[in-house]
């Protein structure tokens, strides 16, 4: 049965975040951090390395005591319960799974902590490998003996098998290889979807989040600076640092000219109605020929994406653009210049 | 190239011969020894088992009993007292771990009957420095525990503490901080992840120190004389009896034998057990 996303913002609150703050020594790793999650969400928090994703999901689990702040399982406050006493789970980056220990004991570990007699903790370890996709003759299988994915598979199921209310996820396929990461993006993404469990994972690929969210964090220098679904931070990041993050776009910094009208200062062009300091254009938003917008821009470098083509360019005033165009675009060859055109209705603005 | 040789044999020679004559030799010569008529001091006589009968009959069973309850509490208390020093000098002391792992050695360079002395001297009653300072400053009078076997024990574990810590150390360097915190998050209680994750990951560790503590704790002889007082004969003492005032060299023989059995049916299950490798990382 697959669980209706659409409306998880009307769910009621399973765990909420109060000005919660971390610091060590005297870095503020987590910054005065308030965050609502519904019932059954997938929430991803993203963020560039060392921003303090890793220290708040720590927190949340109960592995790291917060400097200042609560945490409230719907009404209860947990601040200062140990890690064994939340109903939630972890799967760690490390994966920190037991290397001398089999399979089906790395996955009945949380059952037997409990005292689940060993016939029926077999019979669930048994269906958490089905739920993995994992064969089930890898129950006496020693964890050393798994593949890379394998034994994604096994830390997955041995984080279901104590049942939580919500799992947190620490980068577990950062270290895996692009493909195999992209077939479990999906399976998490479905496993949410049949579980109906809450999710929260911890990323630095904007792309990775924006694949298997329902809503994304986005978070720098242990602070949030804007949360939202997928489709919202992409067409209306808060500002360069989100925009940045996601990938190749060109931002472009307004000014007042010595007329005092505003001018792109990468390429010159005058803007009417400007609704911030600076503007996000998309590389497919930047058309070949002329427009609303339009500028001379030489192409310097040509690279095949496919069905599509991208062409990194350099404006008069020496600034670099990418655009990106369908099919092959065969009259672009290097060292050329071409009209390229924007309209002001793709213009992301932010204002700083 | 005229003939591949394999260059190993050559470099473990050395080694083998030594290994040979310094080792294998005396143990096989002991053994015959304990196979000669009783009261002799030549190779040559009939083959008897007849020691090995009286071993059991004169009331030898006694010392290596007690050799080896001693052995055994030595190395259960010593691992006890080990372990919570390990992993406070492995997660908690940081660079005081240095420091204090120094001052545990330290004594170890100091001779063992010094420091057996020394602790008698602690011990001793009335004039002794705890019943001394007790009397003088508390003005509590208190009995002595030296010359009883209590006093022993508690020497031998004073002894052999840095034998157990040092491996134990080790041990608990192998566990990796992330599993802990693995088995906390799933439900396991401290007691349910100190059983379940860190005993097996440190178990090299604490299976050599263990090892270590008990084998020479089997060959220990000092802390019972010095400190109990010979309150109580270990194997060691009886065995030195046989060789020396006895001059009864093929019993002496006999019981060094047994020993050496016990001592290896006790070890070798336990050494074969042992993943070397992943001690030291490979
Ligand atoms: N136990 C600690 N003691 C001191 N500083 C710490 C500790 N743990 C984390 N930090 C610091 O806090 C900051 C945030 O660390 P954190 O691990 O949460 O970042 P992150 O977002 O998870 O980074 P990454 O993507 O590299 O995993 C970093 O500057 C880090 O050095
Ligand atoms: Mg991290």
């Amino acid at each position: 049965m697959l669980h209706d996303t659409t409306h998880i913002t009307d769910r009621p609150v399973i765990l909420s975040l109060a000005g919660l703050s971390k610091t060590f020594g005297t870095l503020k790793a987590v910054d005065d951090i308030s965050l609502s999650i519904p019932e059954g969400e997938f929430l991803t928090i993203v963020g560039p390395s060392g921003s303090g994703k890793s220290t708040l999901v720590r927190i949340l689990a109960g592995l790291e005591a917060p400097t200042s702040g609560d945490l409230f399982l719907r009404d209860t406050q947990i601040t200062q319960s140990p890690a064994n006493k939340r109903p939630t789970a972890m799967v760690f980056q490390s994966l920190a799974l037991f290397d001398h220990r089999t399979v089906g004991q790395n996955i009945e570990f949380a059952m037997k902590m409990k005292g689940v007699p060993a016939a029926d903790r077999r019979n669930r370890a048994l269906e958490l490998l089905q739920l993995v996709r994992l064969p089930e003759d890898y129950y006496s299988r020693p964890v050393t003996q798994c593949s890379g994915g394998e034994r994604q598979r096994v830390a997955l199921a041995r984080a279901f098998a104590s049942d939580p209310e919500i799992l947190f996820f620490d980068e577990p396929l950062s270290a895996i290889d692009y493909r195999l990461r992209k077939t479990l993006e999906v399976e998490l993404k479905e496993l949410h979807q049949r579980t109906g469990r809450t999710f929260v994972y911890i990323t630095h690929s904007l792309e990775e989040a924006m694949v298997m969210s329902d809503r994304i964090a986005i978070m720098q220098s242990g602070r949030i600076v804007q949360t939202g679904t997928p489709a919202e931070i992409y067409s209306a990041p808060v500002n360069r640092f989100v925009a940045s993050f996601m990938g190749e776009v060109n931002i472009l910094t307004l000014e007042k000219d010595t007329g005092g009208k505003q001018v792109f200062s990468e390429i010159g062009q005058p803007v009417q109605a400007a609704r911030g300091a600076y503007a996000m254009i998309r590389p497919e938003a930047l058309e070949l020929g002329p427009g609303e917008i339009t500028t001379q821009l030489t192409v310097t470098q040509r690279l095949m994406l496919g069905s599509r083509t991208q062409v990194h360019l350099v404006s008069e005033l020496g600034a670099t653009l990418i655009s990106e165009l369908p099919g092959t675009a065969p009259e672009l060859d290097i060292g050329t210049t071409h009209p390229f055109s924007f309209s002001t209705e793709d213009i992301a603005w932010m204002d700083e | 190239m005229s003939q591949r040789s394999s260059p190993g044999p050559w470099f473990a020679a050395p080694v083998a011969i030594f290994m040979l004559v310094c080792f294998a030799a005396p143990i096989f010569i002991v053994a015959w020894y304990s196979l000669m008529p009783s009261r002799t001091f030549g190779l040559t006589g009939d083959l008897t088992l007849e020691n090995y009968r009286s071993a059991v009959t004169d009331g030898y069973t006694r010392p290596l009993m007690w050799s080896l309850i001693g052995a055994a509490t030595t190395t259960l208390a010593t691992a006890i007292l080990a372990w919570p020093t390990a992993v406070i000098l492995h997660r908690y002391a940081g660079r005081w771990a240095a420091v204090a792992s120094a001052l545990i050695a330290l004594p170890i360079f100091i001779s063992e009957s010094v420091r057996l002395f020394g602790m008698s001297v602690f011990m001793m009653p009335r004039g002794g420095i705890l019943a001394g300072t007790m009397n003088a400053v508390f003005d509590i009078q208190i009995g002595s525990i030296l010359n009883t076997w209590s006093a022993a024990q508690i020497g031998m574990i004073y002894i052999h503490l840095p034998f157990m810590l040092f491996p134990l150390l080790l041990g608990v360097s192998l566990i990796p901080a992330d599993r802990i915190e693995a088995a906390r998050d799933l439900g396991a209680t401290r007691w349910q992840t100190f059983r379940e994750v860190e005993l097996p990951l440190a178990a090299p560790g604490l299976l050599i120190g263990m090892l270590l503590t008990f084998v020479l704790c089997l060959g220990a002889n000092a802390e019972a004389a010095i400190l109990g007082g010979r309150a109580v004969t270990v194997i060691t003492a009886a065995i030195e009896q046989r060789f020396n005032y006895a001059q009864d060299w093929p019993m002496g023989a006999a019981l060094t034998v047994i020993v050496i059995l016990v001592t290896a049916l006790i070890v070798l299950p336990v050494l074969s057990r042992l993943d070397l490798n992943r001690l030291t990382r490979r």
